[in-house]
């Protein structure tokens, strides 16, 4: 193909492997996922709303196709990926060693850290472990709206800590 | 809208309904308080994601493929590559690059974010075939059919592209062949059906496109 090794190549390159395993660890299917990443950026392609002020592209990217990917295991298909994948879903811990960015994995660890024992467990279970609200009300036995507030102030708190991580 | 208040971080993490996530984007684009915190944390969700492993390697799944289901080689090549080759003719064709807003735009941002950028502003649309098992097939096209680009896993030997409108149908052009096979042709103009043939002209896929 002509186009190999020009810029555009480069920059798929650059972001395919982050994108393509963010959509794999909600998937778990590798073609799956690669059609879940294809999907969410011709989504933004096509729609050709984005602009430099929404903020820095890989980050968005990255929500883009978590929120791609979880939108196709809704459903049955959900439900079928989390018995398959029962026995990682249990333990939502990501072992920074196997991590696709290990320096990246450090400082995440670092950060959550930060966080008190609750926020650290909402957000584990939420990113880490692909639980739904309802799911991660139930495990805990609080109310929905709590698990809510909860993991909006992980977030926040987090990357307040990734900030300061940065910073220093 | 109101703010997005703990909304902002639940979209983000992609545990909201997904019918509120059209109404987010779009208060999102006008509220800067919202869109500041949304960035926020799509940052702080992107250093979550860096901690993942990675996916399986191609080189893994090519040997799978091979060994357990017996795929052809043209798999070897992912779909997302295939999206970059398909911008990548995109731009070049259409020369929409240079002089556009978010080619002004990107200046600000690192030198590969460029080409990504530019090519979210460009406008085109995309339908999947319907194919036989072994067979994956995407059209991307321009919303007025000015240019198509066709691309192929597990293509037909000697397969070509047809497009029917009016009731008529019209040979575009052969796949040219690789992993995936691919197609780009111009000057097609809207069509009621894009169709794969292969041997004996026979229809194997076929997709319809909405402009």
């Amino acid at each position: 193909m002509a186009f190999e090794g020009t810029g555009f190549e480069h920059a798929y390159r650059a972001h395919a492997a982050r994108l393509r395993s963010v959509a794999y660890h909600v998937l778990h299917d590798r073609d799956a996922a690669e059609d879940a990443v294809h999907g969410a950026l011709l989504r933004v392609w096509s729609a050709g709303t984005y602009r430099a002020e929404r903020g820095p592209l890989l980050p968005f990217l990255i929500a883009c196709v978590r929120r791609e990917a979880l939108d196709a295991v809704r459903g049955t298909a959900r439900r079928r990926v989390r018995e398959t994948s029962a026995a990682a879903a249990a333990e939502p811990f990501v072992d920074p060693t196997a991590a696709l960015d290990p320096v990246e994995a450090q400082r995440v660890r670092r950060a959550l850290g930060v966080l008190s024992p609750e926020q650290r467990n909402v957000i584990e279970r939420a990113y880490y472990g692909e639980r739904t609200l309802a799911e991660i009300a139930q495990e805990l036995a609080i109310p929905i709206g709590t698990v809510k507030s909860r993991l909006a102030a992980a977030l926040r708190r987090l990357h307040g800590a990734l900030s300061e991580g940065s910073a220093s | 809208m109101n703010h997005l208040d703990d909304d902002a971080e639940l979209y983000v993490l992609g545990i909201i309904a997904p019918e509120r996530a059209a109404e987010i984007e779009a208060h999102v684009a006008s509220c800067e308080t919202c869109r500041e915190r949304v960035i926020a944390a799509e940052a702080a969700a992107a250093a979550l994601a860096g901690a993942l492993p990675p996916a399986p390697s191609e080189a893994a799944t090519t040997e799978r493929l091979r060994t357990t289901v017996g795929g052809s080689a043209s798999r070897q090549r992912s779909w997302f590559a295939g999206a970059a080759a398909a911008a990548a003719v995109v731009l070049a064709a259409t020369a929409a690059y240079e002089g556009s807003a978010a080619h002004a735009a990107s200046s600000r941002l690192a030198s590969t974010n460029t080409a990504l950028l530019a090519m979210a502003a460009s406008h085109f649309e995309h339908v999947s075939l319907t194919t036989p098992p072994g067979m994956v097939a995407k059209a991307i096209y321009a919303r007025d059919g000015a240019w198509y680009y066709v691309v192929v896993s597990g293509a037909p030997p000697g397969g070509h592209v047809r497009v029917e409108s009016g009731g008529t149908f019209r040979d575009v052009g052969a796949l040219v062949p690789g992993t995936p096979a691919t197609l780009f042709v111009r000057g097609v103009g809207r069509v009621a059906e894009i169709d794969i043939t292969g041997p004996g002209d026979a229809t194997v896929a076929r997709g319809i496109p909405s402009y």
